[in-house]
């Protein structure tokens, strides 16, 4: 496994039922790459961030993350489902943090952050729980490991969550919307947390309603409606002069 | 009387300070009518359980402590505790098929749950007891070959046999019911936090499934448990001596069937209050108040500032 941290995805498809949420979405993130996935919800743009951690499947396209083929085998006629162990194998590279932080409630947040190591790569408990002790201070919260979820605030466990996905040592970081369940003066915390991140040169694809991380830090932007990509380029140039008209009025509602 | 409000601790009319007077709840007529009356029926009820000879309270108390009734206690306990633990075991085993996504597993899981559930536990007892006129041999070996041995059912499925097999199978359906809602009830955040670390399915049902799940499984076994103890006095028409069963073979012989019926509902309801008690503080300990922390978080000391 060499890494890697790029994904390629081409004619992307995906429906629920009868409702397509990803029409034909092409996808490139290069290595180090920050890129925000903007929309209004019902957009898709939840759905292709998950298909990326293979929380979701595709119907069509190719997907490939970290230069392999995502979830499946190539073969000359199809693409066979990968084995569980192969899957996880793969999903343990793409780190994931959530809106609901879903952080273990019955873990302390050192717990928390050891439990990928320990459980999934069989670390010696020991050396995970230095390692999410550096993690945890990394993320602003020395000394907090022996508490649990239930005593932090929203922004601390949001904290918490993506130290717990930094111990897998992912190439790739994902993030849903991670400041949409946050109290408005909690939001600046975990998105300097990101921004550090991102100055480390970790690759992220980020979906997210905040217009001024994504100016700030973000290098490309992709603007989803109704499961199409409408407009993608430089994060600024879009923020700041959107060519398209969807683009331009949804703009105009969020800032 | 209109009170005027007056400065400092000037004194009304009858002598209290105005702000001092203590607050009197609402007593309504209804409220005293339910006095009298619960207490009058109460005192009816108690003359006559004491009065009628008919009760025969020497016998109650002859028969209290006897041996057989004893005996008969144990043996309850013995099916209580062996049927809940079998059943609850069995009854994991369930609620992780029917939470399979292989569709034949779950179904099958889904059909017993049906089965055993939709059908008296009296029958089902008596169903087990009498099996051998269905399969009068079973059969140990390996399928369509002639390695093996036969035994009689009969010999295996002896009374107690059949109350425990009918007692257990039963009870896993309804544990199942309940292990699956305990299951349900933890998020579906929990399970793709869970996903996304690559975690196997059995880690994560055990170190993120089962424990989240333990505070409403816990209380609700204790509820069955209590049940359990009250239904095994159904397997006493299968003939076995438990409590109940013991109480009919002396008034059969004796005749006192009112005393011996009162002294073996004595011993149910003293062991249920024996139960409720262990039962109540579990349900208190589970309560949704607490749940949000896990136990042993509250040996540690909350932090100030600590938000939510």
């Amino acid at each position: 496994m060499s890494t890697d941290g790029t994904i390629h995805a081409r004619g992307i498809r995906k429906s629920f039922g009868h409702k397509t949420v990803l029409q034909n979405i092409d996808l490139d993130v290069a290595s180090g790459e920050v890129c925000c996935i903007i929309g209004p919800s019902g957009s898709g743009k939840s759905t292709l961030l998950r298909c990326i951690n293979g929380l979701e499947t595709v119907d069509l396209g190719v997907l490939q993350v970290n230069g392999e083929t995502f979830g499946y085998h190539e073969t000359e006629t199809a693409y066979h489902a990968l084995s569980k162990k192969k899957l996880a194998e793969q999903r343990t590279r793409v780190g994931m943090v959530f809106q609901q932080f879903n952080l273990f409630p019955n873990m302390t947040a050192q717990e928390n952050v050891m439990s990928g190591p320990v459980l999934v790569k069989g670390v010696d408990k020991k050396k995970a729980a230095a390692r999410a002790d550096e993690l945890l201070a990394s993320v602003g919260l020395d000394g907090h490991g022996f508490k649990y979820p239930a005593q932090l605030s929203g922004g601390q466990q949001q904290r918490v969550a993506i130290a717990r996905s930094l111990a897998m040592d992912p190439e790739i970081m994902l993030f849903d919307e991670p400041t949409s369940a946050l109290d408005p003066e909690k939001v600046g915390e975990v998105l300097a947390v990101m921004k550090d991140l991102a100055k480390k040169g970790m690759t992220m694809v980020v979906v997210t309603h905040e217009m001024g991380f994504a100016r700030e830090v973000s290098d490309s932007l992709l603007f989803m409606d109704e499961g199409f990509v409408v407009e993608r380029g430089d994060a600024r140039e879009v923020l700041g002069n959107p060519k398209e008209a969807r683009t331009r009025s949804f703009l105009e509602k969020v800032l | 009387m209109v009170t005027t409000i007056s400065k400092g601790s000037e004194t009304t009319m009858g002598g209290i300070d105005a702000a001092l007077k203590p607050r009197l709840r609402l007593r309504t007529p209804t409220e005293y009518a339910g006095w009298v009356l619960s207490i009058l029926v109460g005192l009816g009820i108690l003359a006559s359980v004491l009065t009628n000879p008919n009760f025969k309270w020497g016998i109650v108390g002859k028969y209290f402590f006897a041996e057989s009734i004893l005996r008969g206690l144990v043996l309850t306990v013995f099916l209580t505790v062996a049927s809940m633990a079998l059943g609850t075991l069995l009854g994991l085993a369930l609620a992780v098929m029917r939470a399979s996504h292989v569709k034949p597993v779950s179904i099958a899981a889904g059909l017993y749950l049906t089965l055993f559930r939709g059908t008296p536990v009296l029958v089902q007892l008596i169903f087990w007891f009498n099996i051998s006129a269905l399969y009068p041999d079973l059969r140990i070996g390996i399928p369509f070959t002639d390695i093996g041995t036969a035994v009689d059912t009969n010999a295996i499925m002896g009374p107690i046999t059949a109350a425990l097999v009918g007692l257990t199978l039963n009870q896993a359906a309804y544990m199942a019911e309940i292990i699956r809602g305990g299951f349900s009830a933890v998020g579906k955040g929990q399970i793709e936090a869970a996903d996304s670390l690559g975690m196997s399915a059995g880690m994560r049902m055990r170190k993120v499934i089962i424990p989240q799940a333990m505070p409403s499984i816990i209380p609700a076994t204790g509820n069955q448990f209590i049940g359990m103890f009250k239904e095994t006095s159904l397997v006493s028409v299968l003939g076995v001596a438990e409590l109940l069963q013991s109480a009919q073979l002396i008034y059969a012989r004796t005749y006192e069937t009112i005393p011996l019926l009162i002294v073996a509902s004595l011993w149910y309801l003293v062991m249920t209050l024996l139960l409720s008690y262990p039962q109540a503080q579990l349900e208190k300990r589970y309560s949704r108040a607490t749940s949000t922390l896990p136990r042993k978080a509250k040996r540690v000391a909350q932090p100030e500032g600590a938000a939510r």
